[in-house]
């Protein structure tokens, strides 16, 4: 414990001693984070966007007119059985009559020609809100479509398949930018503790030779990059805050679609221990490889 | 008991040159000697080997009968517990105080502040620097500097003390202070190997002398008791 404690005020010494190399390396982890988290934002908000929308997710499926009753029944209940399903309507050909003639009052009279209601009875089908679904959904319609009672479907997916194809999109863009970020700052925090060994050498080799353990030379340079790295990503979760609450004023006039997907209320805590964990995790991990690599 | 002991030590920095040959001695427990010989005659060598600094080329080394050539890396620190060093250039950190400078061997063996605190009181007044524990370095004279070398090198209670020209830049007066300081830690029973060229107080205070020239030892003379 009291080893830990003077780690980690030796640690802010240490930081705070070589400000500029240390402003770098916060300057990039915390970019790096930012960039991370700009795209996880917006990849969350595209989820959302297209949950709101997943309730217009709707399939009619148009029974012929020789189905009998319980075949009918029997297929409702195998719609219903389905996970992706969140409710089934069943809509008969009197009712199908009784909604055509208040949607269009005016076009009645052409009903009268019929004895019969001339519409065929329908399953009308609700799914659940949930990401990227379109393709179960679509064999699941697929699968229905097929029974011999179905005359024909009507279903509308193009609008999903658009949104999710774009976030799986920005999805890969974000990967990319952030590997190679990513890739960036260990390089940087790696020769940056590689400077600091370098700087401290004497300090070291007086460790070494009072009987200092390799450990206890070793461990204050694998925390100072994890709390660089700590750092940066709490920088990067302010940055992220200031990016947010400043877009929408810039953007009051781009496309309204945008302007929903960048407003919000708070980060999400997820998003925030996610940049936390990644950024000391980059920290910890360049600082071990560059210790392992410059202190033998 | 022995406490160093060399083996047919050999050392070779460069091919067809030996900065140690052949060399074999024993320091017994509590013994105070003086290592001698002109520059580069292997003092320094002879003991950067005792705390393994560096590896002999040939032969063997015994601190407190352990083969020390068989210590692994990672336990090098237990041998170096065990020894107090003065180096040549005192190796003093400038940006940390007297007092700081001196804790360093405590400190890294993860003692309590309190004992921390009280043994390097007590070492800094047995050199007598005491007053200044708050000074840089920097701000204090070469004679002080080497005090404060020699109170680090104490401070862990070391059973061998080892001081390579520990008067090298030191004046006649001040060096037989420095003298009297070691004199004063090897009655505590601290075996003190001292490497020096001075003469002058090879006289004055007659103890074993261990001659090398050239890397051999040519010379191991003990004072009549």
């Amino acid at each position: 414990m009291r080893f830990l404690s003077s780690v980690f005020k030796n640690t802010i010494t240490n930081i705070l001693r070589n400000k500029l190399v240390s402003f770098l390396c916060l300057g990039i982890i915390s970019f790096t984070l930012l960039v991370y988290g700009i795209f996880d934002f917006i990849t969350l908000r595209l989820d959302k966007y297209t949950q709101n929308f997943s309730k217009d997710i709707k399939a009619i499926f148009y029974i012929k007119d020789v189905a009998f009753e319980d075949d009918v029944q029997k297929l409702i209940e195998k719609i219903k059985q389905n996970i992706l399903v969140k409710n089934v309507y069943y809509v008969s050909k009197d009712r199908a009559k009784i909604n055509f003639e208040r949607q269009f009052p005016e076009l009645v009279y052409i009903l009268s020609e019929f004895d019969k209601s001339p519409f065929p009875a329908s399953i009308e089908v609700e799914f659940k809100r949930s990401n990227n679904i379109e393709t179960k959904i679509v064999s699941f319609i697929e699968e229905i479509e097929k029974l011999s009672i179905v005359e024909s479907k009507q279903v509308n997916l193009e609008w999903a398949k658009k949104i999710n194809s774009l976030n799986r999109f920005i999805n890969v863009i974000g990967i990319f930018l952030s590997f190679i970020l990513i890739f960036i700052s260990i390089f940087i925090i790696f020769n940056v503790i590689k400077l600091n060994i370098f700087y401290r050498r004497e300090e070291i080799n007086i460790m070494r030779l009072v009987g200092a353990t390799n450990w206890y030379i070793k461990i204050p340079f694998i925390i100072e990059g994890g709390m660089l790295g700590l750092f940066g990503s709490l920088l990067s979760i302010i940055l992220l805050f200031l990016v947010f609450k400043l877009f929408p004023f810039f953007a009051s006039y781009i496309y309204t679609m945008v302007k929903e997907l960048m407003s919000f209320d708070q980060i999400p805590s997820h998003l925030m221990f996610k940049l936390i964990f990644i950024g000391t995790i980059i920290g910890l991990f360049s600082s071990y490889i560059s210790v392992k690599s410059h202190l033998k | 008991m022995k406490v160093i002991e060399f083996f047919h030590i050999y050392k070779q920095y460069v091919k067809d040159s030996y900065a140690l040959q052949d060399v074999n001695v024993s320091i017994e427990k509590g013994e105070f000697v003086f290592l001698t010989g002109a520059s580069g005659a292997g003092k320094t060598t002879f003991l950067k080997l005792i705390y393994r600094e560096e590896e002999p080329s040939r032969g063997q080394i015994l601190i407190d009968s352990i083969n020390i050539n068989l210590i692994p890396e990672n336990k090098l620190y237990k041998l170096r517990r065990n020894i107090g060093i003065v180096f040549q250039d005192f190796k003093l950190l400038m940006n940390r105080t007297v007092f700081e400078n001196v804790s360093i061997p405590l400190l890294v063996r993860g003692h309590r502040r309190s004992y921390v605190e009280k043994k390097v009181m007590n070492a800094l007044t047995l050199v007598g620097i005491n007053h200044k524990r708050n000074y840089y370095p920097i701000n204090i004279s070469g004679g002080e500097q080497q005090r404060v070398a020699i109170a680090r090198a104490i401070v862990g209670s070391p059973s061998i003390l080892l001081a390579d020209e520990p008067t090298g830049n030191l004046d006649t007066e001040l060096s037989i202070e420095i003298f009297k300081i070691f004199e004063r830690i090897n009655a505590n029973g601290i075996t003190t190997v001292i490497a020096t060229h001075d003469r002058h107080l090879l006289e004055m205070f007659p103890r074993r002398v261990i001659k090398l020239d050239k890397g051999r030892l040519v010379k191991d003379w003990k004072p009549e008791l």
